[in-house]
Formats: structure tokens, C-alpha cells, sequence
């Protein structure tokens, strides 16, 4: 069934701790968990909580995000009404490519928004990975006819770790017994709330066109700033907080990352990642992964297309990935299409893309600091 | 409406008997081979790579899976608005109904449907092998020796040319007789049983042989030898390639088994013929602190905590810790429980091999778990042996 929700995805620009994977694309199309892209946990949970039109909004460095969405018939979204609306930045007199946050980014797809059915707008960041769906916040939403729900988690030590180092847009809400948000706080050094707000937020379309045309013709462009805190302080609208417990990891750092990719190799982690609901990803058409006579893979994520003659412990392989004969890799992340040749030695290292790492070559990470060799690059 | 120049018609409604309990709930072209694929894949590979954009699946016998899997042929772009792939079962007309009562028939009762697209040729295929072939390069053959039919041949062995249906032919590849499964076969060149017909000939072929009620209305009986008697321009397109008939138990083990060799005859890694299947929505495969994984392929989903040698598993397989896997085959969805042992096996769909259970032996034939069983614990299958539900039902 269909519900009367449309999503709304931004891909943000905020990826100065990630500069070593971003430097060729955005923080949604990092390739995270064997075969996925940050972008696919977002996406996955609009599809599974029946949303058919879900709109990206792009800046910078996207063409590898659109490559990897096409028509977004991997995710059911190539549908005749509705569907996958890809919004690149065009450059304009007020933009440059490159939005001043989430409100200058809605005023310049203001048309998408006007054009577009739905009576409610799920907004949601692309920074983090999460298998949800939105059916009880949607609910919740409606029944208590808020003017905006606020997707929050309590913080735990996991949370936090992931995304110490790091403050972009740390919201803290207070939220009362009755889920009205009673006060929010960005970065701050002390935090009086422990309540993180998960960047998802979801409201009545006609009210988010208003409150961005409002915003922006008074030259705010934050929407905290100018948009929750002086309405929660006015108590103009009516903002509730909806509490999701599911795992829930934001990508800020390149710690952050290289923890998240080694936590899914423990059970728990991985069953609330990958077996909650199913995430799509683009179908590359890999054959399997093959292991060869003296292949010793344990405590490994290996995604298809593989070919391993060699020892691989505490390691997610992405798809293509080829580790020669008497290699030895232990706590690494290896993306897609690299090559470990014969006798290397890896320890937390992160390998983007394809990376080629000649016989004999030897690279030893500390696990708080892993090596990260970029795109393309031949060791 | 723009003519197509060729469109080919995939012959999937054989039940494929010889693959026993297999095909007992789906059709042989169905059935899951290599870790990801199914056997239809090949055929609907090729097509899509030697850019057929129009195929036409004749299915009748168990069609649930093989419809559902086909869908809008979206994963072999064959999701199409003008062309595209078509389930093609049996239907009713007004006057009449009737199942497809043989090759020729199934053909025979879709000329309306191959009339839409005006072709100029069309091209039979089968469901049941293994290869990698590009059937434009045969059409450009049919088409520059102004052929009435081009009939795909291999050379098999000598000892087992008397299995397959022989083409003799002169030097210039012009067939001058069939025989069918010949006790003294004088050429060991077989029909892979895929046809390209100019489709006029065709059309005139099928209404005779519909009109004549002696007539079995299968190609290799019936319209092949009647192409022969008059004498019309027959070609033979040799292909020497990797081509394996998986319609036994045997073969079909065996066809798995030759993509673990190390520089497998035949490579499915070729980006330029790759072949396209529907990838299940899975995460990575895992493979647990004690795991043991050697020449084997695994695909998505798999999560191994046991044994697994030389093997291929699909998606979703799970081998629990102490559990040994050596030399089979074990299909999508399938449970191997701690302490179990399968050898020389092929353990299909969705099955549970439960804890302690044998199933094949380290000699002998091939032992074969049907659809969804659930072995119980400690139960012995023995090598060549086919157990399934119903099997096990009977003994209770």
C-alpha cells in the first residue's frame, strides 16, 4: 500500500574528517558494508516503508552518486508516477553548486516540492547507516497531529564514539513525557540532553514550503537556528520527538567508518543492519566468490566477484576484490576491484577503490589509525 | 509497427524427468546452477549480448517458478516497451485449447505472436544447456549463405555421438542427413538444438506439419526431416566452445564442479559476455571465526561457520559450525546444522540437513535431497540415492 509520504534525501557537504573517501564523491556514495553505498540505508528504509517518491538532492561531486542510483530500478523506484527524482544543483545567480545548508537546498528544488503529491515529507540526512522503516513515526505523526516529528536515539557510548572526534551537526533535543520537544542544542560542549537527533524529520509538505519560503526571503539559512529552536522557544509549532532504537551509526570520520565496517563482522550488528528489511543496492552482475586450495577466510565480510588465495582474517572485501596467493590481510576494509598481489601484508589498512598493492609490499595501520590509500592508486 | 529483424522463441516447457526429483516441483529450465544463476540464464544472456531484444518463453510444464523469475526480464534488460521478453503458455481460443504437444506445436500455436514483430528469421532455442554463444555471428552466417534453416552442430565425442541427434554434412557445412541418436553415427557433429529459420520457410513448415495428424510435431522428428526430403538449403554453424548438457543429475553436478577448476574451461568472468541473472536482495557472505572455505564458490547471503570444500553454494546457504560440505552442490536457502556431512551431493532449495545427518558418500553416484526437505537428525542418504519430502513420508 501506498502511503501519502514522499522522502527527501540530502546529500551533505560536510565531509572534512572523510576527506580521504571523498575527495572524488559525495558522503552518501561512500561504499560501506561489502556491497552498499551510505546512500543505500536511506533509500532502502523510504522503499520499505512503502514511500515511491523519494526525491536526492545532490551538490558537488555527485556524478558517482548518479552513477550509482541510474533510474533507480534497483530500488523499484523507475515507476511511471512517483519514483526516484535525482536533483543535481544547476548554477543560478543564488547558486553556486553548492547549498547553504538544507533550506537553501529545498528553496532551489522548491518546484520538486510544489509539484510532488504527498501530503508529508520524511527529510532525512545520508551520513549515517540504519535498517528501519518509518511506519511508527509516520503514525505517531499523524495521531498526534505535530507539525514536525523529530527522529531522536539516546546516546550511548556506541553512538558517541562513532562520531566523537567530529561535530557537525550534533542536535541534542530535550523531549518531555509527552514527546513534545521542549529544547534543542547544536554542538554543544556539554550536552544537557541525551537525546541525538538522527537528522530524519517529518512534515506536512505545504508546512515545509512555507517555513523554507519564510526562512529564506528573511536570509535565515539554518534550520536550526532560525527554523525549530525560535519555534520551539515561541512554541509556534507543535514539534514532537519520536524515538527510534534501532542501530543507528553516523559516518564522520574515517575511525568512524573503518569501526562500522569491523562491528558488522559481529553477529548482532550485522543481523540489525542487513536482516531487519531488505537493502537494495545497484546489481553489478558479479559472478561468485571464488576461494582457492590455500584460501583461509575467517571472521570476514566478502561480497561477490572475489577470487582469494590468501589469508584474510577481521576483513570486509567488497565486490572484485582479488588477494593472491600467500597474502596476509587482517582488520582491513579493501572496496571494490582492488588487488592484493602474492605475499602482501596488510593490518588496518582501508583501500578505496581499485587500489593494486604489488608482491611483497607491506602496510601495518594502527587500528585507531588506520592507513587509507585513495582511489586508483598502484602501491 | 518497426519489423524486427530477428526474434528468438526459447522452448522452456520440457520437465527435464532425467533430473528427477529436481524438477519435480519446477521446470528444467528453472533449476539454480553456478551459485547465482539458473540454467534459463544462459540462453537469455546470450540472447541479450548478441543483442535479440525479443524472446519468447514457451512454457508449460510447472511455469510458477520460471514466470516469477523472468518477471519483466528486467535483470537481462529484456524490460522492454517495443520487444522484451514474453511468457508464452498455452492458451484457449474460442473454438479449441490445447497444451503444446510438441516442439513444433508450441511454436506452431504462437505464430500470431511472432507475426506482431514481422521477423525476418527466428531463432529456437532450448532451455537446457550451458554455453556462452553469440547467435549473431550464426545469423550472419545463415544470412549470407541465404540458408531456409542453420542449425547450431558441436563435435562430441565419438563413443557418445549415438546419445545426440547427428548432422552429416559436405564440405561447404551443407547438412545432407539427420540422424537421430544413430547406433553407427558417420559424423559425431550434434545438433545443439538451436535453430535460426528464415521465418517464412518456417511458417509454411509449421502449417504442413500441423495439417498432417500422423505427425509427432517436434522439430527433430518431424519439421527437420521434412526441411531434408525437399531438399531445402540447410546449414551447419559449428561451435566449438563449452557447451554441457545439464539434464542428468550427473551432468549437472558435474558442470558445477567444472568451475572450480583453476582455469575453468568455461569462465563466467568474461565482461564481455557476461551472464545476467536476478540477483536476490542480500547482504555480503560471511565466513565465521572457524570457518574452513576451499575451491568453492560462494555467493550473497551465505554464512559459513563449518567445513566447505570444493563446492558450490547459493545464496543464502548456511553451514554451521562442525558441519562438513565437500563436493556438492547446495541450492538457495539451504541449512547444513552442526555435525551434518554431505558429500557428492546436490541438496536443493530451502532444505534443513539437521544436525548429524550424512547425506552422498565419498564414492559413488550422486546423492539428491528435492524442494524444501527437511532431514531428520542422524538420517543416512546414501551415494546415488534421492530423498525428499514425500520420500521421507512414505518410510514414516
Amino acid at each position: 500500500m501506498k502511503n501519502d509520504v514522499m522522502g527527501i534525501i540530502y546529500t551533505s557537504k560536510d565531509d572534512l574528517a572523510l576527506r580521504e573517501l571523498t575527495s572524488q564523491r559525495a558522503v552518501a556514495a561512500i561504499p560501506v558494508a561489502g556491497r552498499y553505498r551510505m546512500i543505500d540505508f536511506p533509500l532502502a528504509n523510504m522503499v520499505n516503508s512503502n514511500i515511491h517518491n523519494v526525491g536526492i538532492i545532490a551538490q558537488k561531486n555527485y556524478q558517482s552518486l548518479m552513477d550509482h542510483l541510474g533510474s533507480g530500478k534497483d530500488w523499484d523506484l523507475h515507476t511511471r508516477n512517483n519514483g526516484l527524482f535525482f536533483l543535481p544543483p544547476f548554477t543560478t545567480r543564488d547558486n553556486n553548486g553548492e547549498y547553504n545548508g538544507i533550506m537553501d537546498a529545498l528553496r532551489s528544488n522548491f518546484d520538486y516540492l510544489r509539484r510532488s503529491k504527498q501530503d508529508y515529507v520524511i527529510l532525512t540526512d545520508s551520513d549515517y547507516v540504519m535498517n528501519t522503516t518509518f511506519d511508527a513515526m509516520i503514525e505517531q505523526h499523524i495521531k498526534s497531529k505535530a507539525d514536525i516529528t523529530l527522529m531522536y536515539q539516546k546516546v550511548t557510548p556506541a553512538i558517541t564514539e562513532f562520531s566523537s572526534s567530529s561535530k557537525n551537526n550534533h542536535v541534542y533535543m530535550g523531549v518531555d513525557a509527552d514527546k513534545n520537544v521542549v529544547g534543542l542544542e547544536v554542538n554543544p560542549n556539554a550536552a544537557a540532553y541525551d537525546n541525538l537527533f538522527l537528522s530524519i524529520l517529518m512534515v506536512k509538505r505545504t508546512l515545509l514550503i512555507y517555513l523554507v519560503d519564510q526562512a529564506i526571503s528573511r536570509g535565515s539559512h539554518d534550520l536550526y537556528a532560525d527554523v525549530l529552536i525560535p519555534a520551539i522557544q515561541a512554541n509556534s509549532l507543535k514539534i514532537m520527538g519520536y524515538e527510534e532504537t534501532s542501530y543507528y551509526r553516523r559516518v564522520e570520520t574515517i575511525r568512524g567508518f573503518f569501526n562500522l565496517n569491523l562491528e558488522l563482522l559481529t553477529a548482532e550488528a550485522a543481523a540489525a543492519l542487513f536482516d531487519a528489511n531488505p537493502v537494495f543496492t545497484k546489481t553489478r552482475d558479479s559472478v561468485p566468490t571464488i576461494y582457492r586450495g590455500n584460501a583461509k577466510v575467517t571472521n570476514s565480510l566478502v561480497a561477490d566477484g572475489c577470487v582469494i588465495e590468501g589469508e584474510v582474517e577481521n576483513c570486509v572485501l567488497f565486490r572484485g576484490v582479488r588477494v593472491g596467493k600467500g597474502a596476509k590481510l587482517k582488520n582491513c576494509v579493501i572496496m571494490q576491484d582492488s588487488y592484493v598481489e602474492d605475499d602482501v601484508e596488510l593490518e588496518n589498512v582501508i583501500f578505496d577503490k581499485e587500489v593494486t598493492i604489488r608482491s611483497h609490499g607491506r602496510l601495518i595501520g594502527q587500528a585507531q589509525y588506520p592507513i587509507v590509500i585513495g582511489k586508483n592508486i598502484t602501491l | 509497427m518497426k519489423k524486427k529483424k530477428c526474434i528468438a522463441m526459447l522452448l522452456a516447457g520440457g520437465q527435464g524427468s532425467r533430473l528427477g526429483l529436481l524438477t519435480k516441483v519446477m521446470a528444467k529450465p528453472a533449476v539454480p546452477f553456478g551459485g547465482k544463476y539458473r540454467i534459463i540464464d544462459f540462453p537469455l544472456s546470450n540472447c541479450t549480448n548478441s543483442n535479440i531484444d525479443t524472446v519468447g518463453v514457451l512454457t508449460q510444464y510447472q511455469p510458477l517458478e520460471l514466470n516469477s523469475y523472468i518477471g519483466s526480464g528486467q535483470p537481462w534488460d529484456l524490460d522492454m516497451s517495443y520487444g522484451g521478453v514474453y511468457v508464452l503458455p498455452p492458451y484457449m481460443t474460442a473454438k479449441s485449447g490445447e497444451w503444446y504437444s510438441g516442439t513444433a506445436n508450441a511454436i506452431y500455436q504462437n505464430i500470431g505472436f511472432i507475426q506482431q514483430f514481422d521477423p525476418e528469421y527466428v531463432l529456437i532455442l532450448s532451455g537446457d544447456h550451458i554455453y556462452k554463444m553469440d547467435y549473431n555471428r550464426m545469423l550472419t552466417a545463415h544470412i549470407e549463405r541465404n540458408a531456409d534453416i542453420t542449425i547450431a552442430v558441436r563435435p562430441v565425442p565419438w563413443e557418445v555421438a549415438p546419445s545426440f541427434g547427428i548432422m552429416n554434412t559436405d564440405a561447404d557445412h551443407n547438412i545432407i542427413e539427420f540422424e537421430e541418436k544413430p547406433k553407427h553415427p558417420k559424423s559425431n557433429l550434434a545438433s545443439m538444438g538451436v535453430y535460426i529459420f528464415t521465418w517464412k520457410v518456417l511458417k509454411e513448415y509449421l502449417e504442413a506439419d500441423n495439417a498432417d495428424p500422423n505427425s509427432k510435431n517436434d522439430f527433430g522428428k518431424n519439421i527437420i526431416p521434412s526441411l531434408l526430403r525437399d531438399k531445402k538449403n540447410m546449414l551447419a554453424y559449428e561451435f566449438a566452445d563449452y557447451w554441457k548438457d545439464v539434464g542428468t543429475i550427473a551432468s549437472l553436478w558435474e558442470a558445477n564442479m567444472d568451475l572450480l577448476q583453476e582455469n575453468p574451461e568455461f569462465d563466467l568472468t568474461d565482461p564481455r559476455w557476461k551472464i545476467y541473472s536476478r540477483s536476490p536482495v542480500m547482504p555480503p557472505q560471511y565466513l565465521g571465526k572457524n570457518a574452513v572455505v576451499q575451491n568453492s564458490m560462494l555467493t550473497e547471503g551465505c554464512q559459513v561457520f563449518g567445513t566447505v570444500k570444493h563446492s558450490v553454494l547459493f545464496a543464502g546457504v548456511v553451514v554451521e559450525e562442525g558441519a562438513v560440505v565437500e563436493d556438492s552442490v547446495l541450492m538457495p536457502g539451504t541449512t547444513v546444522k552442526a555435525g551434518a556431512v554431505v558429500k557428492r551431493a546436490i541438496v536443493a532449495e530451502d532444505c534443513v540437513i539437521s544436525a548429524n545427518a550424512k547425506v552422498g558418500e565419498d564414492e559413488g553416484d550422486i546423492a539428491l535431497i528435492g524442494q524444501a526437505t527437511t532431514l531428520p537428525e542422524g538420517y543416512v542418504v546414501k551415494a546415488g540415492t534421492q530423498v525428499d519430502t514425500d520420500a521421507l513420508r512414505g518410510e514414516a
